[in-house]
């Protein structure tokens, strides 16, 4: 048999991988360039900044969202892991209002309050979803959603309850934002908020990139990938630690915006197989040109309907929710054949 | 390599999940490059923790593990890993890698960040490959593989991690008899002609006396016996070990003798 191929087939290069980032960031940014150009007639310069902070804000979601999702996946050894359904994002939610809540009461500026109370919420929600889920430090994949259900559940209840201590008017513009969807009016006003997240979202999609080997031996069970060399109760801290800034950014940005990755991954998945190490890099721009084109036509589909924006939460939510019926039947069945 | 014939060293290791419940107790043992060590024992004797606690996945309570002249403790996951390998007992790959992908990650103690392999780690574990006789089914999956050649795709991923000791956690527990002598043999050849220092853990009393060259007989977390299988097959070791009646069949050429219970 011929070996010499195989090997090739087998070996990942460095030279490979900055390729394939080259060619989707120039995607990406061609993405972006087209979507600001789209929509009305008599574009002004104006109007495309605006429209190319706004994209610079989805794709740093997305961005965020879907390698955040495919480390999940990875770490837990479960493709129905993700920041939404484990209820990080609701977490970092439930961090963001109170943010918001407290600021107004004291006086002090929000960007005091909520990237802290976001982080914070973020990380809370992944230490507790995973300490009720593993027992001696072994995972059940079905006690892991449920108890993604659970503190869904319980976010969702503190979010209505910070709704009751906050005047009416403030209530329509919180629940606009917990439909998920990007803000032009919060890319252009606050551009240190956006900077500050697509540059933390981008550091810790970077350092997700290089867990990806170790993601990979993960596949192997604990005891062994870390009889290869991988520390693995350190890597699990890692990767929730950089999933909760990737999240708290997410959503500060756009709010909670589910199922994004969930359907990003695993259309990666199904393409350039398991490998982590790609998957981390292609997921990410996979997220961002996602989402930009998605927003793009939330906006557009606001004009046409005559109802202002849809919150492009609200599209991702109706495509991922079938879609993730989808994955949990196939991997039911898989289980009982 | 290593300057001491005795690469993995314990003495006096005890361990508790919890307190008052002892699964080993003053277990010493020794492991020599190039010698095939059995560790033997009825279920719930500690074997299995023993081999937790060498891998250093448990942290003994009481005791000392030395490996290549330093405390195991004192190891980072990565030096570890140059050093000591391990094969479970049932292989499971999660993810969809070929059986060439999942060979070539005994080489991430080896590898940079990225664990992108050079042209020395595809040559390691091309070697591994043909000492396990896995290359026929290199761009396999696991899962479309039989339990012997997965369990061949471990021991050829341990072998990349080119390490002094190798771990087995009862390999060819689920195997058929052909599959149970391949994968004996395969450990002699590693001690005897790669030098390494292999420890397994076994309940078959039979195949691990034919082919070990040390045995290590427990009961209730404590080492019953040690030594040769000369040395160490009496009936009396294995009736108190296994709790069960036991004849010793001498095969008239003199060799090991067949243990056979009742």
């Amino acid at each position: 048999m011929t070996d010499q191929p195989l090997d090739n087939h087998a070996a990942l290069s460095l030279t490979g991988l900055a390729r394939m980032t080259f060619i989707l960031a120039t995607a990406s940014l061609g993405v972006a360039v087209l979507c600001g150009l789209v929509g009305q007639v008599g574009l002004t310069w104006n109007t495309f900044s605006a429209r190319f902070l706004r994209l610079t804000a989805a794709a740093t979601v997305g961005a965020a969202l879907a390698s955040g999702g495919m480390a999940l996946q990875g770490l837990l050894r479960n493709p129905l892991a993700e920041p939404y359904i484990l209820g990080i994002s609701s977490g970092a939610g439930v961090g963001v209002l109170l943010g918001l809540a407290i600021a107004a009461k004291a006086a002090l500026p929000n960007w005091a309050m909520t990237p802290v109370m976001a982080l914070a919420g973020a990380a809370a929600t992944c230490g507790v979803v995973y300490g009720i889920a593993q027992r001696r430090g072994r995972l059940d994949p079905y006690v892991l959603l449920l108890s993604g259900v659970i503190v869904n559940a319980f976010n969702g209840a503190i979010m209505l309850s910070i709704f009751l201590l906050v005047p009416p008017r403030t209530i329509a513009r919180f629940a606009v934002w917990a439909m998920g969807g990007v803000s032009e009016a919060l890319a252009i006003t606050n551009i240190p908020l956006l900077s500050g997240c697509a540059v933390a979202a981008v550091a810790c999609w970077a350092l997700l990139v290089f867990r990806g080997a170790a993601l990979n031996t993960l596949g192997l069970g604990d005891e062994v990938a870390g009889s290869v060399g991988v520390p693995v109760h350190r890597l699990r801290v890692e990767v929730f630690a950089l999933v909760s800034v990737m999240t708290a950014a997410a959503v500060m940005l756009a709010g909670p915006i589910g199922f994004l990755g969930l359907i990003v991954p695993h259309i990666c998945r199904l393409i350039l197989g398991p490998d982590h190490r790609k998957l981390a890099i292609v997921s990410g721009f996979g997220g961002a040109i996602f989402l930009m084109l998605a927003d793009t036509l939330c906006r557009l589909a606001g004009g046409w309907l005559r109802i202002g924006e849809v919150p492009v939460g609200i599209l991702t939510a109706l495509c991922g929710g079938p879609f993730f019926i989808y994955l949990l039947r196939k991997r039911l069945g898989g289980v009982k054949s | 390599m290593s300057n001491s014939e005795h690469v993995l060293r314990a003495e006096g290791l005890a361990f508790e999940y919890r307190p008052g419940q002892h699964v080993l107790r003053d277990v010493s043992m020794t492991a020599a490059a190039g010698k095939l060590l059995c560790v033997l024992g009825p279920n719930g004797s500690g074997k299995t923790t023993l081999l937790r606690c060498l891998l250093g996945r448990l942290a003994a309570r009481a005791g000392t593990i030395m490996l290549d002249g330093k405390a195991l403790a004192g190891y980072s996951a990565r030096s570890l890993a140059r050093l000591l390998a391990y094969v479970p007992q049932f292989p499971t790959s999660a993810f969809a890698f070929s059986v060439r992908e999942l060979v070539l990650m005994g080489r991430f103690a080896h590898t940079g960040p990225m664990g992108l392999a050079s042209e020395q780690d595809l040559a390691v574990s091309r070697q591994a490959m043909m000492m396990t006789d896995t290359l026929d089914f290199a761009n396999r999956m696991l899962s479309e593989i039989s339990g012997g050649e997965a369990q061949r795709v471990m021991i050829a991923r341990a072998l990349a991690q080119q390490p002094q000791v190798c771990l087995l956690d009862e390999p060819t527990s689920h195997l058929d008899i052909k599959n149970q002598l391949t994968i004996y043999r395969m450990m002699v050849r590693l001690a005897h002609d790669w030098k390494m220092a292999v420890i397994c853990v076994s309940h078959d009393v039979n195949l691990a006396a034919r082919f070990a060259d040390e045995l290590l007989v427990m009961r209730l977390g404590r080492v019953l016996a040690d030594g040769t299988p000369q040395q160490v097959l009496n009936q009396g070791v294995l009736q108190s070990a296994f709790d069960v009646d036991i004849d010793l069949v001498h095969p008239p050429d003199g060799g090991i003798p067949i243990i056979r219970a009742h």
